[in-house]
């Protein structure tokens, strides 16, 4: 049978490796983890019900032995992929911030420069490292309405944590206020602060 | 030679607290000091204690201390002041004076380290307008850190834990993982991106924050540190007499955390603090494990949890982004008594 010996390791390093062994192992099996921690013991013991497996535990001369098997059911929760839902905010940001002068990307047909610019925003979904920020003015506002075909993807990158802030002077003069389909209205201030503090910019 | 403060600990920073079962067992036999000028003490789990001078003026007093989260003296030093003086900040005060605290093994590390550690706390002290008149150092190993700080208040403006109040919104300033990513970084598991924000957060002053907090008038904070985002929670719904609704999935995490955790990477101290504050919390049968455990995952100068009315959250929010909190966020909502004290959901 598989053992684990922990003796020696601290906090957490044996629930490291039980958690591995736990996930290497089909429902049913057995495999056994020893410590000679007392607070290791205990939090282990913890942890693995917790993570619904059925453990024995046996102490000799300070030394705990754990015969653990795993349930039928998996792990509480072992899929990093499933947790990462546009629905949920965990999503690692980097230290810039996109602003979006423009409904249109680039220079030449207008139709072409809008369709490039939705391209744009919702390949922003996809970056390893997301943007604190984004910031909208002139008639990049024009994006955030509740018509705008960017606006799914807008409302997405808000849920994943990403903050747009629309121009407020932008929004009052085409007067969209009423149509605004995501973000915050910021004044001037924070939007230059925002620019001035984050380590680069991105201009589409 | 490199001086690696790391290797003289098991546990650094405040995951290092006494477990907070032992100490509640142990203050029930210290009788409370009566005095009609103590506005504050530690009846309701407070940052720090409150005494009135006069009408105009009152006394913050707070102290802590802990043994190296980091390996450079001068980084904790920096985070040792910086996590000292927090405790005025969350009572809405400002830190004026303070004595260092030091436990420094003289005979296995050089003088310099020594030297290091305290113009870490210096600088962090400086930059708050804390002027450090004095101290004391013992010869201990491992060596530990940290502040007796001193803030002034005006009486009627103390924000306590005992100022929360239904409906409100809950805002948290910094994200929390300090505890699963120092425990990681021990174990080679951590980049340096995610070790590097860690420590930022660790250094960075509640003052900021704290400045939000008096212009819009808050009555109810703290900060959260050694018991963990749920301990801090229930500590003040406790002393406010509501509950807290607190959404898992909108609390900022730093780096990688969430990952850590889902490979095991548990600091024993959260076990400590979720067995002390399970009875008084409701899990949601739904609930991720590993959001769970870091409800419970000890901060070492971590951030604000304040209690605002929620119609203000939006404006209240805008300042915090202005003065650089970039990780602010509405984690929960303030309900009328219920059951538990603490509903964590996701």
């Amino acid at each position: 049978m598989r053992t684990i010996d922990t003796k020696g390791q601290l906090c957490p390093a044996p629930l490291i490796a039980a958690k591995k062994a736990l996930k290497e192992t089909v429902a049913g099996e057995t495999f056994i983890v020893i410590t000679d921690n007392k607070t290791s013991f205990d939090n282990l013991c913890r942890f693995l019900k917790d993570n619904k497996a059925d453990i024995k535990s046996s102490e000799s001369g300070g030394v705990w032995t754990l015969t653990v098997t795993k349930s039928v059911n998996d792990l509480v929760q072992t899929n990093v992929e499933e947790y990462c839902d546009p629905s949920i905010s965990h999503f690692q940001k980097g230290n810039f911030i996109v602003v979006v002068s423009s409904d249109k990307m680039g220079e030449g047909d207008d139709e072409l420069g809008h369709l490039l610019m939705i391209n744009f925003i919702k390949a922003l979904k996809d970056l390893d490292k997301l943007p604190r920020k984004i910031v909208f003015y002139n008639n990049g506002v024009k994006l955030v309405t509740k018509s705008s075909p960017a606006i799914e993807h807008l409302r997405d990158l808000e849920k994943m944590g990403v903050e747009l802030m629309l121009c407020a002077t932008c929004v009052n003069f085409y007067c969209l206020d009423t149509v605004i389909g995501a973000g915050i209205v910021s004044n001037m201030f924070s939007i230059v602060d925002a620019m001035a503090s984050s380590d680069k910019v991105l201009r589409p | 030679m490199k001086i690696d403060l790391l290797q003289m600990v098991e546990s650094g920073g405040c995951s290092a607290k006494i477990s907070p079962k032992q100490l509640e067992e142990i203050l029930k036999y210290l009788p409370l000091p009566v005095d009609p000028n103590i506005l504050v003490d530690i009846d309701t789990h407070d940052d720090a204690g409150v005494y009135r001078v006069n009408d105009d003026l009152a006394l913050v007093l707070t102290t802590d201390f802990f043994p190296p989260v980091c390996s450079d003296p001068y980084e904790f030093g920096q985070i040792a002041a910086s996590n000292s003086i927090s405790d005025v900040y969350a009572m809405g005060g400002d830190p004026v004076l303070a004595l260092n605290i030091m436990m420094f093994p003289a005979s296995k590390l050089p003088m310099e380290a020594y030297a290091e550690i305290l113009k870490g706390g210096f600088d962090k002290a400086t930059e708050a307008g804390v002027r450090i008149i004095g101290g004391h150092t013992i010869d201990d190993y491992p060596p530990k850190y940290g502040l007796a700080v001193v803030g002034y208040i005006h009486p009627d403006k103390i924000i306590t834990n005992a100022g929360s109040r239904p409906s409100d919104s809950l805002i948290l300033t910094k994200p929390i993982g300090t505890a699963v990513i120092l425990a990681g970084h021990r174990l080679g598991m951590v980049s340096e991106n995610d070790l590097d924000e860690a420590k930022s957060m660790m250094k960075l002053l509640n003052k900021t924050g704290a400045d939000v907090m008096k212009k819009h008038k808050i009555k109810g904070a703290t900060d959260i540190t050694g018991f963990g985002l749920a301990g801090h929670c229930l500590k003040m719904a406790k002393a406010s007499k509501v509950s807290f609704t607190i959404n898992m999935k909108e609390v900022p995490l730093i780096g990688n955390s969430y990952r850590l955790i889902d490979e095991g990477c548990i600091p024993g101290a959260s076990f400590r603090n979720l067995e002390y504050a399970e009875k008084e919390i409701e899990f949601a049968t739904d609930l991720d494990y590993n959001l769970k455990m870091l409800a419970f995952d000890a901060q070492t100068s971590g951030g604000l949890l304040f209690s605002a009315p929620s119609k203000k959250v939006n404006i209240i929010l805008e300042d915090l982004f202005a003065a650089g909190l970039f990780n602010s966020k509405v984690i929960g909502l303030v309900t009328e008594p219920k059951e538990k004290f603490i509903y964590l959901v996701n």
